[in-house]
């Protein structure tokens, strides 16, 4: 039998066997349940998607299997949770952080003169030390007595006490006087970690001509967002309290995918890219990134779980008929086909069909996706047509990461924001990526909606028949051992 | 004098891991010609074009491209300074339209507009073939799609490695022809076992043997010289057409 003729003989044989199990849990469930199961099935699958998105082009592309992306997923939730509850915390880190980007970004205007110093090898070698330590010392200087904990506090106090108006708690901030050294002195800091990275003396560094212009654009924009943001810490804070929740819940998805992105490309540049070389590395890498991170959010907002308040449009008492009557009441649940579900959940599934949509269309229209498809074949080649494939790289890191992020703040108003939230997505993630195909988010898309579709039915019948409900989480691998035994690429992979 | 040449590879040592791959290597090429290097499997032909467009740096020595000094630059750098490559087996993206491939090497939008008349007077088979992903050409298409590909953006230089390797002597025809028409608007780095085919498109020669370029000269004095032909190039005379290997 040729190729096409087998291709061919096993789609078919895959739909028969789809319709006939879609057919056999109808008509078992009965349409009510039926329905019910699968729109609970594809809200998972929607979250199982945004995470094993990113997993699989960035595994794809680079090779890099990230073990910190349920991190990400994590720390979308928190930022989304904290922007929403009560964003005192971000708009007091914000100016920090942002005063040691900016002088972080003075690298490229000292390279040129630094290189060129003479310096004796030992120097050479002393001085991005030293730097590096007098970062620190200014860095420990800049931060001396800020209080953190205090400002991570004012969400906690605003979650924990519901009734308790938030605006009551915005004055944690410091008064400007005091609060003004310290961008000052970060961005110090950055400029002395700037010089170190330079490798001050080192001729045989070589200084290609970068676009200075653009770098030095984006170094004023920083300075300026430091100046301003330093200013409005407290009436941002209050501004966005006082907006309607619907608009502060889309500015919460904004800033914490955002904020994914920022990340991811931070994350990429500073400690993926030196392992590229050796990628065990890299898992050991983002194994380790995810427990600090962890730490991280434990240290802040400690080891608790919030309830992420929903959003207006999805909170009001009452069942609606139509969407129209939805997006009128903000009804928090709607009737589908006589079934009554969550309104919140019905977006949940609509993020997560955008999102792929949004792939899809960047994949195979614009030419970034054209940069990718050929980079998972031969980056070198890539790199050889003229084109930047570290950047790319970078690029593509962001966007997984930003999408995880995304998915993190979309789980957040209906699943508890806590430390360890984004284990169970990050585990499904990588079933997904092994079931759909490493490298393929059409893969990414079908095989979340199989893993989202098998948890669903799985609580249903453990449920039913009065099973233990662990035999939902097993059906997930179960599913990528018989998609391993019969197709070990995956759905949608390529064979080698 | 530099001036002359396009690019000049000046004395150049380039190790691959631990490997030393090419030592004190040197290679002009002059505006307008076609160079070819020339030597036995493994010699270190690919590397030294892989050491020009950036791909294995040199660890000393130069490479000057139109007065300026390359080596150590990103590979993506040199590239955009006006250099094309066209890799050995076919690298063209499987997983991309012919178009796809040909738009993927634009450096400024509408190279592909500009150029679309010329590559596919060139090459008629990719305008008729150009929905189709990389993987259902032929190989000699592959091959045709590599060069075109080079010829999207404005090049000064091209590097070409192998491009007669695996295909049908008819093919082979073509592809010489085409080379011939290329050399009319710029200037070609050659790397060629099939030793007719070179000598009928290069004015000058370089052999690589064992990492070191051991002799150069005008390809009009070469072919007369059988001893040397024999002493570095041995076989690969013997075989001047190979026929199209199976995929």
């Amino acid at each position: 039998m040729s190729h096409n003729n087998k291709k061919t003989l096993y789609t078919v044989i895959g739909v028969v066997a789809v319709a006939a199990i879609i057919f056999g849990l109808y008509s078992y469930a009965g349409q009510e349940s039926f329905i019910r199961t699968v729109l609970s099935g594809l809200t998972l699958g929607s979250l199982f998607f945004l995470v094993a998105a990113g997993l699989t082009l960035i595994f794809g592309l680079m090779d890099v299997l990230n073990f910190a992306h349920g991190s990400m997923f994590m720390l979308g939730a928190y930022i989304g949770w904290q922007f929403y509850t009560n964003p005192t915390f971000i708009f007091g880190v914000l100016p920090l952080l942002l005063a040691f980007a900016a002088g972080i970004l003075l690298v490229p205007l000292f390279k040129p003169k630094l290189v060129r110093l003479e310096l004796s090898d030992v120097w050479q070698k002393r001085l991005p030390k030293l730097m590096y330590l007098a970062a620190l010392i200014v860095g420990g200087i800049a931060l001396w007595k800020f209080d953190v904990i205090g400002l991570a506090d004012t969400a906690m106090v605003a979650a924990v006490t519901t009734s308790a108006n938030p605006l009551a708690e915005l004055s944690a901030q410091e008064p400007l006087l005091r609060f003004m050294w310290r961008p000052l002195l970060l961005m110090v800091s950055g400029a002395l970690v700037a010089v170190g990275v330079s490798r001050p003396g080192d001729r045989t560094e070589i200084t290609a001509p970068e676009p200075l212009k653009k770098r030095l654009i984006l170094l004023i924009v920083l300075v300026i967002l430091t100046i301003v943001f330093t200013l409005v810490r407290e009436n941002a804070s209050e501004a966005v309290l006082l907006m309607n929740g619907n608009l502060r819940f889309l500015l919460a998805i904004i800033t914490a995918t955002g904020f994914g992105f920022l990340l991811g490309a931070l994350i990429e540049i500073t400690m993926i890219r030196p392992l590229y070389v050796r990628s065990f590395f890299i898992v050991l890498m983002t194994l380790g990134l995810s427990y600090v991170l962890r730490e991280l959010v434990q240290v802040l907002w400690d080891p608790l779980a919030y309830q992420m308040v929903r959003p207006p449009l999805f909170a009001q008492p009452g069942r609606a008929n139509t969407i129209a009557e939805w997006l009128m009441n903000g009804s928090s649940t709607i009737s589908i086909v006589g079934v009554t579900f969550p309104t919140y959940r019905l977006f949940v599934i609509a993020l997560g069909f955008v999102m792929f949509i949004f792939v899809t269309v960047l994949m195979t229209r614009s030419r970034l996706g054209m940069v990718i498809r050929a980079g998972v074949q031969d980056p070198q080649m890539v790199e050889a047509l003229g084109i930047n494939v570290k950047s790319v790289f970078t690029l593509v890191f962001a966007l997984g990461v930003a999408l995880a992020a995304l998915g993190g703040i979309g789980a957040a108003p209906f699943l508890p924001v806590q430390p360890g939230m984004g284990d169970q997505y990050q585990m499904q993630g990588f079933i997904t990526v092994v079931i759909g195909g490493m490298g393929s988010y059409v893969g990414a898309f079908v095989g979340a909606i199989i893993l989202g579709m098998a948890r669903a039915f799985g609580d249903y019948f453990a449920l039913k028949w009065q099973l233990s409900p662990t035999i939902a989480e097993a059906s997930t691998v179960i599913i990528m051992i018989v998609v391993l035994l019969l197709r070990p690429q995956g759905l949608f992979g390529k064979k080698d | 004098m530099t001036n002359e040449f396009l690019l000049s590879v000046e004395s150049v040592d380039t190790f691959i891991g631990q490997f030393h791959i090419l030592e004190n290597v040197s290679v002009n090429v002059a505006k307008g010609s076609i160079t070819v290097l020339l030597g036995r499997n493994g010699a270190g032909k690919t590397t030294t074009l892989k050491t020009v467009i950036g791909l294995t740096p040199p660890r000393s020595g130069r490479v000057i491209f139109d007065g300026e000094e390359i080596q150590g630059k990103r590979a993506f750098n040199i590239a955009n300074l006006g250099i094309g490559y066209v890799p050995e087996n076919r690298a063209i993206f499987r997983a991309l339209t012919v178009l796809e491939n040909l738009k993927l090497a634009e450096r400024k939008k509408g190279d592909l507009d500009r150029h679309a008349d010329m590559i596919f007077e060139l090459f008629p088979d990719l305008e008729r073939l150009s929905k189709l992903k990389g993987n259902q050409l032929s190989g000699g298409q592959q091959q045709m799609l590599a060069v075109a590909r080079a010829l999207v953006p404005d090049n000064k230089l091209l590097l070409i490695d192998e491009p007669s390797e695996g295909l049908a002597p008819i093919l082979i025809q073509q592809m010489m022809e085409v080379i011939r028409k290329l050399k009319e608007k710029t200037t070609i780095l050659l790397v060629e076992q099939n030793f007719i085919m070179a000598s009928q498109l290069a004015e000058r020669y370089v052999i690589i043997d064992d990492g070191r370029s051991v002799h150069r000269g005008l390809m009009s004095d070469l072919v007369l010289n059988e001893e040397l032909i024999h002493q570095y190039l041995g076989a690969s005379i013997q075989a001047p057409t190979r026929t199209s290997e199976a995929e």
